[in-house]
């Protein structure tokens, strides 16, 4: 009976533990493979039932047997153990295996452990604002089953051991706050993070048709501008990325010519200036409004075709400010090699699309006019604006022009340019974003993945590289509307019905604010932040030292608060106020030197002052018969609140000294 | 070298705080707290923690390293407030026979209005006993505490620890106090009862014969028939409690140390002692001789302690003792 009871006992603790580390690992459920989850939900079943008799536990051998089967697994899958999804799968196997030998306290201390790493494991993989619940109730979880494995046995209610943990993380929370806001951050990292293995979103370094038009059924954020300042007209607003070169016929690449000097530029009109926060996305580009005055970091290529090409991959959220002007010109001739390179044509491709440039450029023989020339043609050719076109053919610009007629920006884009070289002026594919949702909570833009857009750029001598936008001739409510308005089905089902309905939209709008927000103050947080902080604080020309007293002074302080909280609530505390105030009363008398004796009631220790400390008398005596009266008066039942806090305010504000030498409570 | 640490560092204590006397309240200034091993574990853990949140300039995971160790300095002050305030308001020693578990009754008072969870006391080679305690209540925790041999055992080394809430911190207090344990000697002896000198032969009667004189009642012991059992008292709330009746003229039992052959002074005092557990089980009364000490006839469980206890103490010097503590 005892041994049955002993063993009931231990399944409580278990079922915590459990819980704990099962949930810590499906905050991960999505980045390992499903089969480390199917292992963590068998072992964790299996567990559960030995540890309520209904299954007999596995055997040690075959405990062995299995680490080594699931670990090779692992390996299989992933061909490292390095890296943070390897090492996340590895923990959440060896995990579950250790779930099936959990018997003893530190077993189950181990699991917790495990349940927590499993926790850092996916505040390190991701970081947004709608996780952050999920973050905080594993954190509960764990220490909650920290307190109840600790006390061992069933005896603890689990609303008792839950309260204690989240009381205990409430009282933490200020320290967590100070760490948090001055710990010196470091400007970089220890060693070399593992490139993350994300799959690309966004635009690519190349272009075929309709590569496009698959970016757009995306719906989310690619980055999020906001501007000091002006804002730029709708039709203004091309976000410049990724320039393409290169064409073989059917898809166009950034190809070879970075070596190639800037075609310096003239900068005209008023200056945007705004902050760009992009969305991880593994990709090197960094997008600005067209046109960028310069590279917003030093780690930034400003590439001799306008665009900003980073170092590393952006796998953090990354936040830059600058400076564009949407109007430049360039009287300086293009060189010998950028015009051959932007006038290249795949030999033998697209023979119908060279053959009516040269029919349009035996019209108008100016450059200007030969482009005039080409918008007429894609005007008036009965050319139809779709997300999803036919298929193209090998020579996909003479298909297009004369066959299908029917296309997304990609499509218009690279026609044009090719029409463009076939008539001898350089001309080249821009790829980004055009438009972006306005945020009227968080006031800024929002660039989503439909907004992906591609137009073309010729070079007028005299004037420089002109941006066309054949889409906009086609279908020039793409400008001015958003995409959902003109093609409702490019998109996806979720996103349309966010369209459609303004409260849910609303709330989309309030939430990628608060995201935005949480972004930019939270997981933005660094050195500079920090030193801001302070600086707002009143300290000037704020650095390391500043950061470390701030620190050091935050951290003594909470430490004294919290000894202070939680000691006081361990000593003997008079139920009611009265009886607090008359405790307070009679230690005041103390170390006035009068101490009252246990048996002696409030009016014999007034008369005992009376006849031994004359001089306290005229003060200690009406507050203890005030006191007497409330007790042991007539309405002594249920003395008035305010009788009682009036009391309480008068022993607070009387003094009566203090003797030097004091008897040592013995 | 975990327990001459711990033995080193109690010495130190004993140095430092004193002898004790009841009530001993647990002040900060008896308390000592140390981490646990989980508690060393946890701190790695934290360590790790830290490390790749900064590495990776993660906020989130910095914060969460942050949080925990708030958490975990939480803990420290709960559990050390686990302990402190606590009053030990009785530490007595129930006697024994050598050979069986002698028991220490502490009797612990909680004035705080919050609950303190699993409270352990222990003492050197003595299995720890736990309780918890309500708020504004005291709880008895008893140890027990093995014997072998008789005479006087002073208990000492005691400690009071506590590893709640989290199991991080283990904070403890050793408590001074002169306990001493009355360890009988066994009862044990294959001589039967002596025959009675100069008393009317009489027996005792089973509980419930009519006509005999009631003697009154008395604790129940192990081995008593239930039929003796005063079960309408019991049902009222009274403690199990045994009638006792005997016929008119009990009989009168003389022990004397000085009338028993076997050279064995221990073999004396162990037939002496089972002699006794025997004449008071059957409810007559009895003297004990031994040399230099006379108890007269009575009978009664103040007696018997009074001549087990004289038993156990023979022949030893006030002073001596043999600690438990080893």
């Amino acid at each position: 009976m005892p041994q049955l009871h002993a063993e009931r006992d231990s399944l409580r603790p278990m079922l915590w533990t459990t819980a704990a580390f099962v949930a810590g690992a499906l905050l991960n459920v999505d980045r390992v493979p499903i089969w480390t989850t199917a292992v963590l939900i068998t072992c964790a079943a299996w567990q559960l039932s030995v540890a309520a008799h209904k299954l007999p536990a596995l055997p040690r051998a075959a405990q062995l047997i299995l680490t080594f089967i699931l670990v090779t697994c692992v390996v299989a899958t992933f061909h490292t153990l390095n890296g943070l999804p390897a090492g996340t799968a590895l923990l959440i196997v060896m995990g579950s295996i250790k779930l099936l030998e959990t018997r003893s306290r530190r077993d189950r201390y181990i699991v917790i452990g495990a349940a927590l790493i499993l926790l850092l494991a996916a505040c390190l993989d991701r970081q947004g604002l709608a996780r952050v619940p999920l973050y905080l109730g594993e954190a509960a979880l764990c220490c909650t089953a920290l307190v109840v494995t600790a006390y061992g046995g069933a005896g603890l209610h689990f609303r008792v051991a839950g309260l204690l943990a989240v009381r205990s993380l409430v009282l933490a929370l200020p320290l967590a706050l100070v760490l948090f806001l001055f710990f010196p951050r470091l400007p970089g990292g220890f060693w070399a993070l593992p490139a993350s293995d994300d799959a690309v979103t966004g635009l690519g370094e190349s272009m075929s048709p309709g590569s496009i038009s698959q970016l757009i059924a995306s719906y989310d954020p690619a980055f999020r501008v906001r501007f000091a300042g002006a804002i730029p007209p709708p039709q203004e607003r091309y976000w410049r990325g990724p320039v393409l070169h290169a064409f073989d016929g059917y898809t166009w690449r950034h190809g070879l010519g970075q070596a190639l000097p800037q075609q310096p530029l003239r900068y005209m009109g008023a200056p945007y200036r705004y902050s760009v926060t992009l969305v991880p996305d593994a990709n090197r580009w960094w997008f600005a409004l067209d046109t960028v005055a310069g590279s917003p970091d030093k780690h930034v290529l400003f590439s001799y075709d306008y665009a900003l090409i980073a170092r590393d991959p952006v796998t953090q959220p990354t936040t830059y400010e600058a400076l564009s002007y949407t109007h430049t010109e360039s009287s300086e001739p293009l060189s010998t090699l950028a015009r051959r390179i932007e006038t290249a044509l795949p030999p033998e491709r697209n023979p119908r699309t060279r053959e009516l440039a040269a029919r349009l450029r035996a019209r108008a023989l100016a450059d200007p006019q030969f482009v005039g020339a080409a918008i007429d043609f894609f005007r008036s050719g009965g050319f139809q604006y779709s997300v999803t076109p036919p298929k193209l053919d090998f020579d996909s610009v003479d298909d297009f022009l004369f066959h299908t007629r029917e296309g997304f920006c990609g499509h218009y884009a690279s026609a044009f340019v090719a029409l463009m070289r076939a008539g001898g002026l350089p001309a080249r594919v821009v790829t980004g974003y055009q438009g972006g949702e306005w945020n009227p909570i968080g006031g800024y833009f929002v660039v989503r993945q439909s907004d992906a857009h591609a137009w073309a750029e010729v070079w007028i001598d005299g004037r420089g590289w002109r941006r066309v936008d054949p889409t906009a001739i086609v279908a020039p409510e793409r400008l001015r509307r958003g995409l959902l308005d003109i093609l409702p089905n490019a998109v996806s089902g979720s996103a349309r019905l966010l369209y459609a309905t303004p409260l849910l939209a609303h709330l989309l709008q309030g939430w990628d604010a608060l995201n935005t927000a949480w972004n930019e103050r939270i997981v933005k947080f660094d050195v500079s932040t920090q030193l801001g902080i302070l600086e707002r604080l009143g300290v000037h020309a704020a650095d390391w030292t500043a950061l470390v007293t701030a620190l050091g002074a935050g951290l003594v302080g909470w430490l004294a608060w919290i000894a202070w909280h939680i000691g006081r609530s361990a000593g003997p505390r008079p139920a009611d106020r009265l009886a607090r105030a008359y405790t307070r009363l009679c230690n005041k008398l103390a170390r006035a030197g009068i101490a009252r004796d246990a048996h002696e009631g409030p009016l014999a220790y007034a008369e005992r002052i009376g006849r031994r400390r004359p001089d306290l008398a005229a003060r200690a005596r009406p507050l203890l018969a005030r006191y007497a009266h409330l007790r042991f008066g007539p309405l002594s039942d249920a003395p008035a609140a305010a009788a009682v806090a009036g009391f309480d305010r008068m022993v607070l504000r009387c003094s009566l000294g203090r003797v030097r030498m004091r008897q040592p409570p013995s | 070298m975990k327990r001459f640490l711990r033995a080193r560092m109690a010495s130190w204590a004993r140095r430092r705080q004193g002898a004790d006397t009841l009530p001993v309240t647990m002040h900060y200034r008896r308390i000592y707290i140390l981490p646990t091993r989980a508690g060393w574990g946890f701190a790695f853990l934290l360590f790790c923690m830290f490390v790749a949140g900064l590495n990776y300039s993660n906020s989130t995971a910095l914060f969460l390293t942050f949080w925990l160790a708030g958490f975990v300095l939480v803990g420290l002050h709960r559990c050390h407030r686990n302990l402190l305030g606590i009053a030990l308001q009785g530490a007595t020693a129930v006697p024994t026979f050598a050979g069986a578990a002698g028991q220490v009754q502490l009797t612990l008072e909680n004035p705080a209005p919050l609950a303190r969870l699993r409270i352990e006391a222990d003492l050197p080679g003595v299995a720890p006993s736990v309780t918890d305690i309500a708020a504004r209540s005291a709880a008895r925790l008893d140890l027990a505490v093995p014997t072998t041999v008789r005479g006087r055992v002073l208990i000492e080394g005691l400690r009071l620890t506590t590893a709640l809430p989290f199991g991080l911190f283990r904070a403890w207090t050793w408590v001074y106090l002169p306990v001493e344990l009355i360890v009988y000697p066994r009862a044990r002896g294959s001589l039967p009862l002596p025959t009675v000198a100069g008393a009317t032969q009489g027996t005792r009667l089973r509980g419930g014969s009519g006509g005999d004189e009631w003697l009154g009642l008395r604790a129940f012991r192990d081995g008593d028939s239930p039929r003796q059992v005063a079960w309408k008292a019991y049902a009222r709330g009274a403690p199990l409690l045994v009638k006792e009746y005997c016929s008119a003229s009990a009989p009168e039992r003389f022990f004397d140390f000085e009338r028993l052959t076997h050279p064995d002074t221990e073999k004396r005092l162990e037939q002496l002692a089972a002699w006794i557990v025997d004449a008071e089980n059957r409810g007559e009364r009895y003297a004990l001789t031994l040399p230099g000490t006379t108890l007269a006839l009575d009978r009664g469980a103040q007696h018997r302690h009074r001549c087990l206890r004289a038993l156990a103490l023979y022949g030893l010097a006030p002073a001596r003792h043999a600690a438990i503590a080893r």
